[in-house]
């Protein structure tokens, strides 16, 4: 009887219905591998607020989050939980490239859609939507290359040895100086993305090689490097890049450091939310959008902060808290370039 | 009293009444808990801490302990999946990948055990630089996470063989192992060298053999661990395993063994395993905020441990 008033009654609104889509609802999964980050924090949350704003579009997304220091197996488990509650899609900031082949398999048997964000997975059943982690290192080495009129002595900072997106990085600033002859890469050293070890490292470099003209170095440690620069006196002769943190802009602005970082936004699993949304809601993917070192990835845009825009982006910043990082979001409507 | 004697004696039922809430708390939350092939997922991603803690009980009962097991779930990894891609990927290839794996897992026990019972250095700190060794040993052989096995390894892995799913058969040989073990002389001279190292040796026990023979078979339960690991992810990663060893210290400690050793068993150790995977599981189904997921998860350790030390305190 139920069944039969509401047949009726959909069969009665059918041509409204079907120009404004019924209300729909998908729930999506996101998982986590770190914790000890702000920029984490910031990704997670922007992904929860990019799920809410769907709303206003009459799509309910709701998101369950997975989040705690775990290795490959524990992000296994999370995907594992996930696709034991009935998720429709699982966002992930995965901890390896390669190891969640099996799980993206089944995953996908089970018409899950994953989208990998942050860093890229060699998986055929899932998707990457985030940045060119090589084109991010490019992007500042050809700054720093410039701001040093393509001369000097260079050091570079990394963070994990094996860790695939540093690998990107390394190869990416690596292309760019072979470009520049009269660049000389002195020391490469790496200081596991640790503020503390990247100022120690900056010291131990400084203290070795007293003619550094300029410095790469990635994420967080750009603070602590910069710290080592000014507690040795060096801010005026030394260009380096930084990185993007509200804390380390004001401090950059006010002590005029000579400095341009490549953001890698927080709002990446936001963009890779509203990806997801789009193709649950049942569109097809134009051809020839996927590309990257496993033909499964969507890049999005990557902003630069420089003197130029450093004033824009610190009143951007404005009421937030210090460690708030720069970010930017591939919009809704934005996403809809990347289908027909 | 009786109760309580037990439980002073066998701290680890507590573990095992800690474990069935757990278990009850997850069914209610999420009733497809008890489905088969839910029960074999959650068994999958457990399994691979419950065999390095099953091999970390034999170091910790003779009073030495293992901080490098996660190293050497790395390296094995590395080795085997190299292996099997340099041998060209047929299945003699998997079965000789699984072998360098195996004898790469024994011969990181010998050299933790050489260093420690051979040359008398002290096991937290020789062990975490040993582990550091591993770990660069593990990059140095695949500098990056790829090389991909065959399919059949992982395919495999997941299916049933004889009716019950190949990750059930690995846990049955796993505590068979340890009840085996239970009855053998090697156990009791074990712990006599972990409860009393002195008394162990006035009685003409080979306390250097016995304690070189701990750390073997932690090694090889790492590497089974490893093994496992290579079919749940199918490729090489030399960043495996980062969190095994603390994890399974904990695991070995919920157990009911003594950290300082010389009391306890390795079949507890499989219970303490369980229970922090189930810790895991019973946050997500109950919806916490991801701000408190590690905090509580941090402090359900904690009471859960807290549990065995109030019974065993005298």
């Amino acid at each position: 009887m139920f069944k039969k008033l509401v047949l009726a009654a959909m069969a009665s609104v059918g041509i409204i219905a079907s120009a404004h889509a019924q209300e729909q609802s998908f729930k999506i999964g996101l998982s986590n591998s770190f914790v000890g980050s702000e920029w984490r924090t910031q990704m997670i949350e922007e992904a929860q607020a990019a799920a809410a704003a769907w709303a206003e579009k009459g799509v309910k997304v709701e998101v369950v989050v997975q989040s705690g220091n775990v290795d490959v197996q524990g992000q296994i488990g999370h995907i594992r939980n996930f696709m034991n509650q009935g998720v429709d899609a699982v966002l992930i900031n995965p901890g390896s490239p390669t190891a969640f082949n099996p799980i993206f398999a089944q995953a996908k048997a089970r018409n899950l859609l994953i989208v990998a964000t942050d860093a890229e997975v060699s998986s055929k059943d899932a998707i990457y939507v985030g940045i060119d982690q090589k084109a991010w290192a490019m992007q500042s080495a050809e700054w720093l290359a410039k701001t040093l009129n393509g001369k000097g002595n260079i050091v570079a900072i990394n963070g994990i040895a094996g860790n695939p997106a540093n690998e990107l990085r390394v190869a990416g600033y690596k292309e760019v100086f072979a470009k520049y002859p009269d660049i000389k890469v002195l020391n490469e050293a790496n200081a596991s993305w640790d503020q503390a070890q990247g100022q120690q490292t900056m010291q131990n470099l400084l203290a070795t090689y007293p003619d550094i003209n300029g410095v790469w170095v990635q994420d967080g440690m750009a603070d602590g490097a910069w710290r080592a620069i000014e507690a040795a006196g060096k801010v005026e002769g030394i260009a380096a890049t930084g990185e993007i943190r509200k804390d380390f802009m004001t401090r950059w602005s006010e002590k005029k450091f000579n400095s341009g970082a490549s953001v890698n936004p927080p709002g990446v699993m936001a963009s890779a939310l509203n990806v997801a949304v789009l193709k649950l809601m049942g569109k097809e993917f134009k051809d020839g959008v996927f590309g990257g070192t496993y033909g499964n990835a969507i890049y999005i845009p990557i902003p630069f902060v420089d003197g130029n825009n450093l004033a824009d982006n610190l009143k951007a910043a404005e009421g937030k808290p210090g460690y708030w990082s720069v970010t930017a979001t591939v919009s809704a409507e934005d996403a809809e370039q990347y289908f027909q | 009293m009786t109760m309580f004697n037990l439980l002073r004696r066998q701290p680890w039922v507590i573990t095992v009444l800690v474990f069935l809430i757990l278990v009850t708390v997850n069914t209610v939350l999420q009733p497809s808990f008890v489905e088969p092939s839910v029960m074999q997922s959650n068994l999958a991603t457990f399994l691979p801490l419950i065999l390095v803690a099953i091999g970390q009980t034999y170091v910790i009962l003779a009073g030495d302990i293992d901080l490098s097991v996660g190293s050497i779930v790395a390296l094995v990894n590395v080795v085997t999946v190299t292996v099997i891609a340099a041998l060209g990927g047929t299945l003699g290839a998997v079965f000789g990948g699984m072998a360098a794996g195996f004898v790469t897992g024994i011969a990181c026990g010998l050299i933790n055990g050489f260093f420690i019972s051979g040359l008398r250095f002290q096991p937290i700190v020789t062990t975490f630089a040993t582990g550091i060794i591993f770990a660069g040993l593990a990059i140095w052989v695949l500098p990056q996470a790829g090389l991909p096995v065959p399919d059949a390894y992982w395919m495999t892995y997941t299916e049933s063989v004889l009716g019950i799913p190949v990750v059930a058969w690995v846990l049955i040989a796993g505590v068979v192992f340890t009840l085996v073990v239970s009855r053998l002389p090697f156990l009791t001279r074990l712990t006599a060298v972990g409860g009393n190292r002195t008394g162990a040796f006035q009685t003409g026990l080979s306390l250097g053999g016995l304690r070189i023979g701990a750390y073997v078979i932690s090694g090889a339960f790492a590497s089974f661990a490893a093994l496992c690991l290579t079919g749940e992810t199918a490729s090489g990663d030399p960043l495996l395993g980062a969190s095994l060893a603390l994890s399974s210290i904990s695991a070995v400690v919920l157990g009911g063994t003594a950290l300082a050793g010389g009391f306890g068993n390795a079949t507890g150790s499989v219970v303490g395993a369980l229970v922090l995977g189930m810790i895991g599981n019973v946050i997500f189904f109950a919806g916490l905020p991801f701000e408190y997921q590690t905090l509580v998860q941090g402090l359900i350790v904690l009471a859960a441990l807290a549990g065995g030390v109030f019974v065993t305190r005298r």
